[in-house]
Order: C-alpha cells, then structure tokens, then sequence
C-alpha cells in the first residue's frame, strides 16, 4: 500500500513523500519522536500519522508490517537506529575520540592490559557514567558488576561517583550561569545503589551469572552495561581440556552478544595480559587465545608509553585504529595533563 | 542469585592496621580485607619486619584499626624469626597494656611451614575448617604468606611446559585466598622477592607494570619475580626500596676529596605500584626496635633546618 493512498492531509502526505517514506512498511518499523524529526512536526502529528498509517495497514491486511514479521531491517534503517543510541562516556574525551563518542551500545567491548594500567578503574568509571541522566548527555541507566578478581572496592566507586556528581554541578552552574539552583537531585549513595554487583569466585559461577542474566535483565529493563572484570581469572586454571574451555569461552561470548542486542546494552569484558610463546621468543598478548579473539566487536588495548597511559583500538568494526592518552586520576578517568606539562617546561 | 546490595558494604572496606599511624594514612586505613596485597622488595627492605607487626596488630579492637583476629604465618623461607616476633610482642604488649594484661598476643599468632606451591594449596585446603570453627574466641582474620617468590623459585625450570604449569598453580592459589578472603573477611598478605631487570629501557613499556616506570632497590635496576601472570592472581601491589643517600650540607660532613669519611644513610621507601583504591604514591619508612614506622618526610625536612 502506497503512502499517498492514506487518508491523510495533503501535506502531511508530501512531508512523507519528500522525506523518503512512501510505502506503509517505512513506516511501520519508525518511532514518533524520529519521525517527527524527519518530518519536522511535532511529535503529537506523528504520532496520528503512525496511527493513521497502522489502522489502514491492518485494514489493508496482506500488506504493510512485513518487515516486523520477518524480523528483518534493512541496514538504512540499523544505521538510523545506531546513529540515535547514546553511548556511555569515558569521562576522558580523548578516549571518547578515538571510540567514536563513547562506549557503544549493542557491542561487546574488550579491554585488556597490564595489571595496574587501569582496567578496573575504567569499568567502575563506565558504572558509574552509565548512570548520567538523559539531561546531561547521559542514559541514566544501571550497571551490572560482575566481578572475579575481588578488585572492586566501593570507597573508590563512591569517589568516582562525588567527582561525577561534581562535573554535573558544573555543568549546570555553566549552563545557567550560576543563576538557578542546582538541579542534580542524585547522591553519590545512589550510585552505589544502581550498580548491580555480583561477586563471583568460580568459572561454574561465572557461567552461572551469565545465564542467569536474561532473566535479571528482562526484570530489570533499565541496566544498560554488563562489566565481567575480569573474564579471564577463573579461565586460566583448572583446565587440562582446552577445547572445553574454548567452548565454554564461546558459548559465553554469544549469550553477551546476543544480550547486548536484545537488551540495546553495551557489554565490557576486561580481559588480562599474557606472555606468548612463538617462534622461539615471547611476546604480550592478551590472555585466552586466539579464537576468543573473534569473540569481541571491539577491542581496546591499553599500554604504558614512557610515562603516560595509552588506549589502542585494535579491533573495530565502525572505528579506525587509533591511540589516544589518558590518565587515572583521584576523580577517576580523565584526560592525559600531560600536554600542559609539555608547555610549562617549555 | 541475587546480586549484592552495595550500600550494605561497610565503608571503606575494613583495613587492618599497620600499627603506624603514617604508614595507615599511606594505605588508606591499613591492608584492606578481602583482597590480597603483595609486598615486594629486595631482601633486608623489611618485609618480614612489617609482616610480624601486622600479626601483632590485626589483634588490635577495630576501635583500634585491627581486626579483632588471630592471624596465621606461612613462611618458606626459614628459618622462622622468632627472636625477632618476641622483641616486637613486648614492645606491642607495652604500648596496650590494657589489653593484653592477662593474654600473650603471641597466643594468637598461627606459624606453619611450607615446602611447595602444591604443599601450600594443601595447607590452604586444610584451614577451611579452621576458618569456620576457629580454636580461639578470636576468628582468623589475616594470612600472610612470606614468601611466595621461594616456593616458586627453586622448583620451575625456565622452559614454557614448565612455566605454564607454573601459572596454573599462581592462579590455583590465588583463586583460593580469594575465595576465602571473600567468605571470611580475611585480609590477606603475600611476600614477593625481586629479580635484577635485564634488557634495554624500551624494552620495558610493552612489560612495565604498575605505576613506575622502573624499580631501583640498592641501586640496581630490579623487577617484581614470578612475571607477569602472578601479578595478574594480586589486588594490589607494593613496593618497599632501599637506596643509599649520601648525606650533604646538612650534616655538614661535606666530602673534601681527600678519601674522607661520607655519611650515608639508608633511605627506605613504600610505594605503591597499583592498587584500586589508592593513588600513585610513595613513603619513607624506618625500622627500629619497636618495629617500622613511617616518616613524615616534611617533618624531617623542618627539624633539618631547625638543626642547622
């Protein structure tokens, strides 16, 4: 069923044609507020027009919503879809540079690195920055922290969480100009309490967790990353049968995978270092191998060059290889001082 | 399975004393629980000097800083400085005396030995039951392990069948003192040796890890034993230095360049290589009689120029 056959206005009918949604299946998969966007009207006429447009598909029958049916998008509309998920900051924005904006949703992110270089820290900072409130550029979600290494330490979340806290009042004082009173209603306690942490001391509990995930999520819809620290720890002992823990390594990453798509929530794993052995000298490499390799979307590797902390993307489908500075700082991840060093030697 | 309320977490995490107050504020409240912290140094940097004060302070009240505990001592490295523990007790026994009027707090310090990693996974086997039911009115609240470094040391050839059976066991261990300092609340403290650092500076940033970029200790150029995967099984690392300071104008025993006597002191330092809860930090510290202390390094600065 064409669009110009809805009993619609006028205009309204040309505003469909002209921004590219002339069959009612175009129309079937879109949103209000995105196709008020598209439109330019308000979101109460798109939201008639949607209306409209889906009784008369229902009228009509046999055509319209097959694309729901099937289960099928075409990659137009994935890249529209991507194009409106927020991702979660890093709170250096450097790092958000080289990652395109932020962590992204959707994807299993893995980091790895030495011990020391930051790992935790950056996935108690995700846990914290997850819970920003869409205000404040955020997505004022939840965390959940899984946790196998015992490194989690809550006074430093609630550090990272005043500091967050902070940078919100600062935000606010800068947008109004310090007239208005602070809006920020949250308490460093708050983020404590929409961090989900599970505290896990086994692979069969690992295992466990994350099957169990599904189920928690569906319950608990707001939670919008899944930080394993680390993925690695209870994977390297233990194991005569590599090829069982290939594939439960693997069966693990597809349930994360599929998690992260269903839920619309990104998926961090930390991942360690280990040293290699091939062709007779050894080499860093990140720990469980090279078909866990395939297992990620994206890869970030962090290093020390000299004196500075580094973040390399190594693998990325979106994003190019790039490396970017950072630093750990009391309030948490923050941009590298290093360049203003530069200059006052200088 | 229902994941942990955060809020109900005490805060901070409980910490065990050092039984110096600088050395506390250095740490954050002292060695936290539930997680293993590793000291490494060369040997003589004091080690076993902190190890056998933290086995007398974990006994301190938690008023105190302590844990209200007994403590357990495994050494591999022998023979067990005893003398050394007895002189510490009196002077701790003097510095609370209330406390311990009527108990000896060597009554509440456990000593075993160990002879391998596999003779260690035993014995860590074997003190469940001591964990849940403990002997005294005082539960066990801090393993220290001194050292690990010779466990591992004498047994594994250099060669990569070796070395990968090797990590498996550092992941054994530590997967089990992370278990049981979970369900216990233990605090647990593990010794760690050095080894001279060979090979070129760059070299160094693929492997550095912590926050230095490189560890001098008698002025040689050392780095942490047992690579890199032991220091993946630890929640926090630190360092204990020793370095040679010739003293200056200060003193006033400038060298004249004629073969005259220089002083020179030993300046001790603590540094923290990672952790995830303190900042890349360091603090000089002394050992005397009653034990190690920290230094406020501003404090001497000023009664040096008092002096002068």
């Amino acid at each position: 069923m064409e669009v110009s056959r809805l009993p619609l206005s006028a205009s309204q009918r040309g505003k469909l044609i002209y921004a590219g949604y002339t069959s009612l299946s175009s129309l079937s998969s879109v949103s209000s507020s995105e196709l008020a966007r598209d439109l330019n009207v308000s979101e109460t006429e798109a939201l008639e027009i949607l209306k409209v447009a889906s009784y008369s598909g229902w009228l009509d029958g046999t055509s319209g919503s097959h694309a729901i049916v099937n289960g099928a998008q075409t990659a137009w509309d994935m890249l529209h879809e991507e194009e409106l998920l927020r991702r979660i900051t890093t709170s250096s924005a450097d790092l958000d540079d080289i990652l395109g904006g932020g962590i992204s949703c959707k994807e299993v992110t893995e980091i790895g690195g030495v011990p020391g270089i930051g790992k935790t820290q950056l996935g108690i900072q995700l846990a914290v920055n997850v819970q920003i409130p869409a205000n404040y550029g955020g997505l004022g979600g939840k965390a959940i922290y899984i946790d196998t290494e015992g490194s989690f330490m809550v006074e430093r979340v609630l550090q990272i969480a005043e500091a967050c806290l902070e940078d919100m009042l600062d935000y606010d004082v800068l947008l109004h100009k310090g007239v208005q009173a602070c809006q920020v209603k949250m308490q460093p306690k708050d983020f404590l309490a929409n961090i989900y942490y599970f505290r896990i001391c086994s692979y069969t509990e690992l295992i466990a967790v994350i099957n169990y995930l599904e189920k928690f999520i569906s319950e608990h819809k707001d939670v919008k990353v899944v930080i394993v620290d680390s993925i690695t720890f209870h994977f390297r002992q233990d194991f005569e049968d590599m090829a069982l823990r290939t594939r439960l390594l693997s069966g693990m990453a597809l349930k994360l995978m599929k998690l992260a798509k269903k839920f619309t929530l990104a998926v961090i794993l930390l991942n360690q270092v280990t040293t290699k052995y091939s062709e007779g000298s050894f080499h860093l490499t990140l720990a469980l191998g090279d078909s866990w390799s395939h297992a990620c979307t994206s890869r970030l590797i962090l290093y020390w060059n000299s004196n500075e902390r580094y973040a390399y993307i190594d693998k990325s489908p979106s994003l190019r290889s790039a490396s970017s500075p950072y630093s750990v700082t009391g309030r948490g991840i923050r941009n590298s001082t290093s360049n203003c060093k530069r200059i006052k030697m200088m | 399975m229902n994941p942990e309320n955060l809020l109900q977490h005490p805060l901070p995490t409980p910490k065990c004393t050092t039984g110096c107050p600088l050395i506390d504020r250095f740490l954050s409240g002292g060695v936290p629980t539930n997680s293993i912290t590793e000291l490494v140094s060369e040997s003589g940097c004091g080690k076993t000097q902190l190890c056998l004060q933290l086995l007398l302070a974990a006994q301190l009240p938690t008023t105190l800083g302590g844990l209200a505990s007994s403590s357990l001592y495994l050494h591999s490295e022998f023979p067990f400085p005893f003398r050394r523990l007895h002189q510490l007790s009196l002077s701790f026994r003097s510095s609370h005396p209330s406390l311990f009027a009527s108990s000896d707090p060597l009554d509440r310090i456990f000593v075993h030995p160990l002879h391998s990693a596999e003779h260690l996974l035993d014995v860590l086997r074997r003190i469940d039951r001591f964990l849940e039911h403990p002997p005294t009115l005082f539960p066990l609240k801090l393993i220290i392990i001194d050292s690990i470094a010779a466990l591992f040391r004498s047994e594994f050839e250099n060669k990569p069948s070796d070395l990968k059976r090797r990590s498996v066991l550092f992941f054994k261990i530590s997967s089990k003192l992370k278990l049981q300092a979970k369900t216990f609340g233990l605090a647990v403290v593990v010794t760690n040796q050095v080894v001279d650092f060979v090979g070129s500076s760059d070299g160094m940033n693929g492997l550095r890890v912590g926050n230095l970029g490189s560890l001098y200790s008698s002025g040689r150029r050392v780095c942490p034993a047992l690579g890199i995967s032991w220091a993946n099984c630890v929640n926090s690392r630190l360092f204990l230095s020793r370095n040679e300071e010739v003293l200056g104008d200060e003193s006033g025993l400038v060298e004249t360049g004629s073969g005259d006597f220089v002083a020179v002191q030993t300046k001790r330092h603590i540094h923290v290589l990672f952790a995830p809860h303190l900042p890349n930090s360091s603090c000089e510290y002394i050992i005397v009689r009653e034990g190690v202390f920290g230094v406020e390094r501003t404090a001497t600065d000023l009664q040096k120029r008092a002096i002068k």
